[in-house]
């Protein structure tokens, strides 16, 4: 259901009550309510201290209520056996278009007022994807074209309807620096500016006001995003396709005193001591080592992005590549960090990467990212020892529910195996 | 300062250029590693490579070295590996790599337009490829013959064969080109415009060469028959791997060497009945659709091993494929021959690359921790018996 479409239709003086209740905190209790879960045996990587050997972790109605080695387990719990596996956080993607039917909107470059709410699609195969890889909270965020293209929200992955999955809607206004619409830089930036320029006279001048027809609440509605925007209460990302962009957008950050996380594409690292200077968060792009060869002097170098962001010391996560992506492994979050890990970053940080850093990054730590008392119970259970080879993903927890088991994954032998049993 | 003593600072500075200059006369290299995979036994673990002259002239559990070769010692944690082998790929083709006024072009040979500093051969290097097979497109029926070389070196000694296995296609590729609705009538309107022709054009032009007819490139053609060089087949589809068992049979060629074969997995009775190999395509994760819309089995190298169906991996990050490959169901020793020993052996270069074993090339891939696992960094890798840090 379009959530602005929804709120707009209520009466105008409760409006400014509404829209307070749209942009607030939605967690997830329905399916999972009253049923206590006990995942006890494993060794439990908590991401918050040291790794628990032959620990529990109790869920009671969705939420972590013990995490220990020496915890006792309710007698109505529902007991999963993790012996001599190892249990983590679930994973969390911190920025993908992959959950949204038509990611990007081409009709109008400026559409603050657009929500990710309206476009997830829970039936596109991201969604089984990232289960079955450990992930159980993304941020949906519009694409990578337009200029301000819309507020991202942070989902569960399990479930069917996306009122049932939203951990956090309008989390996050979308920007992109890439110019559309046949546009220059110059242009592009200009039209950006102009749309930040005009929120910000509507603040000064509107904020206040009392709206006495439904046109101007509906307007104010529309507004309300971008407002929200540069006046701080609202973060952003914005996208950069080239170092170049870097610049522009700390500039707009600072401008307009708004907090926010770049999203870069592979050019980028060559503003790596900008951003660090900056002190912003960075999403990589999903390839993570590329070639480049010199325009000058034809000389070639392998570019190792994790490695030139962690020697700037620029705090960084990963993103899953698309499906066209030909750079091998990348459509998996865990690849990205094994891949980081080759090159050089401790194994510690790198799992700090696929949970805690990105939960923060997401302003959602307080109920994602680790296993500790009081958060969300989303949890996934390796066969092994993480970012090793052998290690699949037996089973992902969100919730205190279970949303995958590989013992069940008929989907995934089929991956593997093909149909050949049938040929 | 006098003249003698000039003379004398001239002298020494020549000496030792000549002594930094002079082909590693007798200069040999102990290289200790913690894990040896020779390909040729089981595992060495620990082992020793002593290398000389750009050649392997030792290898074992304890390898007796002369009195003033270097000692490496790589760490009990390293592997030391034979340096991977891509048996099929178009690295450094330059000015395209498909004919398009012909279909029929067996005597071409990628030597002469090769673009030896283009920076695939680099990328090759560093994810521990150091010989590679450079093949024509697939946009022709007979395509024309590979050239092998080493990812490095001078120019001369970087050629293996000039021209080595002979490629034909028997895949929609041909006919897609002649069909594109975007070609002027005339030049282009021939066949195959579908794939019905690209097999007709195959099984024709293999009978005149039995009949003895006039046809281009008889010496190539039919010592690809005859198994005097390897014949390579780019075929994906199962339908594809099918009609070239057919045609194999019918003018009774040697067995071919399956190229792409993203559907073997399909086929397996019948292509390990036949004694075919296959060169597998680069693998992908992202998809479970390959091209011309292949369905993909992940697990296609551990269902090809289990019919006993000989397959090396192709196309790039060879290391990278096998580690995936491996997850996906095949051990990781039939992962690691994959990439090495069977890609040396099929296109027919295994007497000097593929194993780590006396007077082979001093081709090595040094690995920090585990071939096998993610986490793991290539430290080095050797070629002709030097050395590339990475």
């Amino acid at each position: 259901m379009a959530r602005t479409i929804r709120s707009m239709t209520r009466q105008v003086p409760q409006f400014a009550a509404l829209v307070a209740a749209t942009a607030l905190l939605v967690t997830v209790s329905a399916a999972s309510a009253q049923e206590t879960v006990a995942v006890k045996g494993g060794r439990i990587i908590t991401m918050a201290g040291e790794p628990i050997e032959n620990g529990v972790v109790v869920i009671v109605d969705g939420k972590i209520t013990a995490v220990g080695a020496n915890v006792s387990i309710p007698v109505e719990a529902r007991v999963i056996d993790a012996t001599g596996k190892v249990v983590m956080p679930g994973f969390v993607e911190a920025h993908t278009a992959a959950g949204l039917s038509q990611a990007n909107e081409s009709s109008n470059p400026s559409v603050p007022y657009l929500s990710v709410m309206d476009g997830i699609d829970p039936s596109r195969p991201y969604f089984e994807q990232a289960r079955r890889d450990g992930i159980t909270s993304a941020a949906m965020v519009p694409g990578n074209s337009g200029m301000i293209s819309g507020q991202a929200a942070v989902i569960k992955t399990g479930g069917l309807y996306v009122d049932d999955m939203v951990l956090k809607s309008n989390t996050a206004m979308k920007i992109s620096l890439s110019p559309s619409g046949g546009n220059s830089r110059m242009g592009h930036l200009s039209a950006l500016r102009h749309e930040l320029d005009a929120a910000k006279d509507f603040a000064d001048e509107n904020a206040d006001a009392d709206v006495s027809t439904l046109e101007e609440a509906v307007q104010q509605q529309l507004q309300m995003a971008i407002v929200k925007l540069v006046k701080g209460q609202m973060p952003a990302y914005i996208y950069c396709a080239d170092a170049m962009d870097v610049a522009h957008a700390i500039q707009l950050t600072q401008d307009y005193g708004f907090k926010a996380t770049l999203v870069l594409n592979q050019d980028c690292y060559k503003a790596a001591d900008q951003i660090a200077a900056a002190n912003l968060p960075v999403i990589l792009d999903s390839t993570l080592v590329f070639w480049e060869t010199n325009p000058r002097t034809n000389e070639n170098e392998r570019i190792v992005t994790t490695e030139i962001f962690r020697a700037a010391g620029v705090s960084f996560t990963f993103q899953t590549g698309s499906s066209n992506n030909s750079t091998l492994g990348s459509n998996y979050l865990w690849y990205q960090a094994a891949t980081a890990v080759k090159y050089g970053m401790p194994e510690e940080e790198a799992l700090a990467a696929l949970t805690i850093r990105p939960a923060e990054m997401l302003g959602v730590d307080q109920f994602i990212g680790s296993l500790e008392v009081g958060k969300d119970g989303d949890l996934v259970i390796l066969s092994g020892e993480p970012l090793q080879n052998d290690t699949w993903v037996e089973t992902t927890i969100a919730n205190g529910e279970v949303i995958y088991e590989r013992s069940t994954d008929s989907q995934l032998r089929r991956l593997l195996n093909g149909d050949a049993e049938n040929n | 300062m006098n003249t003698t003593s000039v003379l004398r600072v001239c002298v020494a500075f020549g000496l030792l250029c000549v002594a930094c200059v002079a082909p590693a006369a007798a200069e040999s290299t102990l290289y200790k590693a913690g894990t040896v995979y020779t390909m040729t036994g089981e595992p060495l673990s620990p082992g020793q490579v002593l290398v000389t002259d750009g050649k392997i002239a030792a290898v074992g559990r304890t390898v007796n070295a002369p009195a003033d070769a270097t000692v490496v010692d790589l760490g009990e944690d390293s592997s030391l590996l034979p340096g991977f082998v891509d048996a099929y790929t178009q690295t450094g083709l330059a000015g395209g790599t498909d004919e398009f006024t012909a279909e029929l072009t067996p005597d071409f040979c990628p030597a002469l337009a090769i673009d030896w500093n283009d920076r695939g051969f680099e990328e090759s290097l560093a994810t521990g490829t150091t010989t590679l097979a450079i093949c024509p497109g697939t946009e022709n029926v007979i395509a024309g013959c590979s050239c092998l070389a080493k990812t490095t070196g001078e120019k001369d000694s970087r050629i293996l064969q000039n021209d080595a296995a002979l490629f034909i296609s028997v895949c929609s590729d041909p006919a897609r080109r002649n069909g594109a609705r975007s070609r002027p009538d005339g030049l282009y309107n021939r066949l195959p415009t579908n794939r019905m022709g690209v097999v007709w054009i195959l099984r024709s032009t293999f009978d005149k060469v039995r009949r003895g007819r006039e046809v281009t490139a008889r010496d190539e053609i039919e010592s690809g028959l005859s198994g005097q060089r390897p014949l390579m087949a780019v075929a994906r589809t199962s339908h594809d791997i099918t009609a070239l068992l057919t045609i194999g049979e019918e003018f009774d060629f040697a067995p071919p060497v399956i190229v792409g074969g993203q559907e073997t997995y399909k086929v397996t009775e019948q292509v390990a009945a036949a004694g075919l190999s296959v060169i597998l395509g680069p693998m992908t994760t992202g998809s479970s659709n390959g091209p011309e819309r292949t369905e993909l089995a992940y697990n296609q190298a551990g269902l090809l091993s289990e019919a006993g169906i000989t397959f090396a991996f192709s196309g790039g990050n060879l290391l990278e494929q096998a580690r995936f490959a491996c997850r996906f169901g095949l051990e990781p020793n039939e992962a690691l021959q994959a990439i090495t020993k069977t890609p040396a052996e099929l296109i027919g270069v295994s007497d000097r690359v593929g194993t780590i074993a006396p007077g082979m090339d001093a081709d090595l891939v040094a690995v920090d921790g585990d071939p096998m696992e993610f986490t793991s960094g290539i430290r080095f890798v050797m070629v002709n018996g030097q050395v590339f840090e990475q």
